[in-house]
């Protein structure tokens, strides 16, 4: 059984009054304070929603009513489709999925323990991988592509995606240029530009620049993707420390006013605009401020803000399920798991990177997507809870089989165990001379063999018509 | 006495407190007075400006870079220290110029062209002035023809570049071809870093030195300050 979708919320790291207390302060922040806008037409765009401007030092503020209005538009609730309907999602609410993450320059091999640059058809693989790999809901790109000029990077990994996976395609976006070619391509994979709206096969991302400040050239894009109409997500990068107060509480002011600048600009642009309230929030290392991807306090910030997004009635892209290790060992999955539980216990929508990222989320590796699959099919059992009602209090059965019985035979038992119970895919369960007669494999090397079964063994691609339609009118697709 | 003020103005430079009024490492110290005041007390004492500055500042912090090192020590435990050390140094710059003693050099620096990240060089900022560097930063943003004019104007020794993207590294070289292109080249040394930058990238584009870290961009200068051919300074 495939569990998506299921609601979370058990795990609480906020009070109510205290999620009022953060909302205060990101009102005051966005009121007093403000940010800076980089781009002149989302400056404009600001100015004439009823914004203070000053233009001089590009800084924008709006009333808390403004911006509350604003935030009304947006819906409270985004399905995005797969190419099969069956990998539909509705992020809202407290409903949990998963998915990849990225954009790691790097995919690591665990038998040579090498790292390289990651190239198009590491992209490729990677999604025919999680296209079987049934806890990854969504794929989001994960690899950039270092053979490739830029003008080109966006159009070719999404084809990667599509023409991969039928999963949903979710992607950070580089040029102007190249979104318009992905969204044309959309077009024509889902039928039409009003089929593509109705069923959002893709979704795109860009990023404010904590603290306070929306980058000129983002600022461009997300004026082009609302202008389409697309589905996307405008997460915000505080780090603990470095680009954020060192608190969580303080981190969590600045993630939701720099997930809301972006939020805010979507429904200035096109009302109704389709936007997920994103954090990336993390911790730093305070020896040098790397990014950490691993910390607890990632997976406490993390779940706060599906708590924060649930107060504004946004849907969230959460961050989590990935580690600073940078091999396949017990760190690599005590932080993925861990960061990945907390999200989702919270009930984050959609918990990305939760797939495949290790050393800082620099690098991906085919095993770890393996690992992870069985990792979050734990999660998601957890997310479930616990069912309470008569069939499973059993009392009736209880009385049957009475004191020294049994349960192995009881037709409840085989009713029940495979649901109540999360079956495994990796982990093993052997006894010792069993494992041992299979060759004593460790984790990763299991993941191994799975990976090189499913990428050897199955193989999704467009349908041929459609395909040939997308390279004769795409230019730039390298196949 | 001499040895006292010395010892404090140590003593704070490792606690990292530029005023009375800071916190340090160490609990309860607020309101005995910090490396400012201790600096300017020293000067009227009439205590010696080199003594100060090795037996004061400079042994402080290179206890701060031990425990920094011992991993006891943070980064902003780091640059608390190293900005005592640069306000320490903005109150003796008056009194090193008329004894003529000669600084360690001026730097501008500046995010380049397109990019607005910068945090990287502010901390190297800091770091250089905690090293006895003068520090001129033009910000972020910032255009070749920019930092021409200020290496005309502020007549530095060096200049740091700094570039988070590998969209905007590209205008590390356009502003080395602007210096090159205005005849200033050979007065200044170079020192590039950043996320996107590299120890191939700097050679690539005939930079001077390349500091992947804060740390590194202040040995780098340091080592660039005593090179036999830094022509710096010759104009200034």
């Amino acid at each position: 059984m495939i569990r998506k979708g299921l609601a979370g919320g058990s795990f609480k790291p906020l009070t109510e009054e205290s999620i009022d207390r953060i909302h205060q302060t990101a009102m005051r922040v966005i009121e007093d304070v403000g940010f800076e806008v980089n781009s002149e037409i989302a400056l404009e765009l600001f100015k004439g929603a009823g914004a203070w401007v000053d233009r001089e030092k590009h800084l924008v503020r709006l009333s808390r009513k403004r911006v509350m209005e604003l935030i009304e538009m947006a819906p409270s609730e985004i399905r995005l489709c797969g190419q099969d309907e069956k990998h539909d999602i509705l992020l809202g609410g407290q409903r949990v999925y998963t998915g990849t993450g990225g954009t790691a320059l790097y995919i690591y091999h665990p038998d040579t323990g090498q790292k390289q640059l990651a190239t198009l058809d590491d992209l490729k693989r990677i999604a025919k991988l999680v296209e079987q790999l049934d806890n990854i809901h969504l794929f989001m790109l994960p690899t950039y592509p270092s053979e490739l000029p830029v003008e080109q990077v966006d159009v070719n990994r999404f084809f990667a995606g599509l023409d991969n996976t039928t999963k949903h395609v979710m992607g950070g976006i580089y040029t102007l240029d190249g979104v318009k070619q992905v969204i044309r391509m959309a077009e024509i994979i889902a039928g039409s530009g009003e089929r593509l709206h109705q069923r959002p096969i893709i979704s795109m991302i860009t990023c404010s620049m904590s603290p306070l400040k929306m980058d000129r050239h983002y600022g461009d894009l997300v004026v082009t993707i609302a202008q389409a109409g697309i589905p996307l997500v405008c997460p915000a990068e505080p780090l603990c420390g470095a680009t954020s107060p060192v608190t969580l509480a303080g981190n969590l002011v600045i993630q939701t006013v720099d997930s809301l600048t972006g939020v805010l600009l979507t429904q200035i642009v096109n009302p109704g605009t389709p936007v997920v309230f994103g954090s990336v929030s993390a911790s730093t290392d305070f020896r040098d401020l790397k990014y950490l991807a691993g910390s607890v306090e990632m997976g406490l910030l993390n779940a706060a803000g599906a708590q924060i997004a649930q107060f504004y009635k946004l849907p969230f892209y959460a961050t989590g399920g990935m580690t600073d290790s940078k091999v396949l060992d017990a760190q690599s999955g005590y932080e993925s798991a861990l960061t990945s539980l907390l999200c989702a216990l919270a009930g984050a929508n959609f918990i990305h990177d939760a797939a495949g990222l290790m050393e800082f989320a620099l690098t991906t590796c085919y095993e770890k997507y393996v690992i992870d699959n069985e990792i979050l099919g734990m999660v998601m059992r957890a997310v479930e809870g616990i069912a309470v009602n008569d069939e499973t209090l059993a009392f009736d059965l209880i009385k049957q089989v009475g004191p020294g019985g049994n349960f192995i035979t009881a037709k409840h038992t085989r009713h029940f165990m495979r649901d109540e119970h999360y079956q495994p895919s990796l982990s093993d369960r052997d006894s010792r001379e069993e494992w041992e007669a299979r060759g004593g494999k460790t984790t990763w090397e299991r993941a191994a063999e799975g990976a090189k079964e499913i990428i050897a063994n199955h193989n999704y691609s467009l349908p041929a018509a459609v395909r040939q339609q997308v390279l004769s009118e795409i230019a730039d697709i390298v196949d | 006495m001499t040895e006292d003020i010395l010892a404090l103005i140590k003593g704070n430079v490792i606690q990292g407190r530029v005023t009375q009024d800071d916190e340090g490492f160490d609990e309860g110290v607020v309101g005995q007075p910090g490396v400012s005041e201790l600096t300017e007390k020293a000067l009227a004492r009439g205590i010696g400006l080199r003594d100060i500055i090795n037996k004061g500042l400079t042994e402080g912090m290179d206890i701060v870079g031990q425990k920094f090192e011992a991993k006891e020590y943070y980064i902003p435990d780091m640059l608390a220290s190293a900005e005592a050390v640069g306000a320490a140094m903005e109150i003796l710059e008056p009194h090193l110029a008329k004894s003529g003693i000669k600084s360690k050099g001026k730097i501008i620096v500046a995010t380049v062209e397109g990019d607005l990240h910068d945090i990287g060089k502010n901390i190297v900022s800091i770091l250089l002035r905690g090293a006895g560097y003068m520090v001129k930063d033009l910000g972020n943003d910032v255009s070749p023809q920019t930092i021409v004019a200020a290496v005309i104007e502020e007549k530095p020794q060096f200049v740091g570049l700094s570039a988070l993207l590998t969209s905007t590294m590209i205008h590390m070289r356009d502003t080395i071809q602007a210096l090159t292109a205005s005849g200033l080249r050979d007065k200044v040394k170079i020192i590039i870093g950043g996320a996107a930058v590299s120890e191939k990238f700097a050679q690539s584009i005939g930079a001077d030195g390349y500091g992947a870290d804060g740390f590194q961009a202040v040995r780098v200068t340091e080592s660039l300050s005593s090179s036999k051919e830094n022509k710096g300074g010759d104009h200034g």
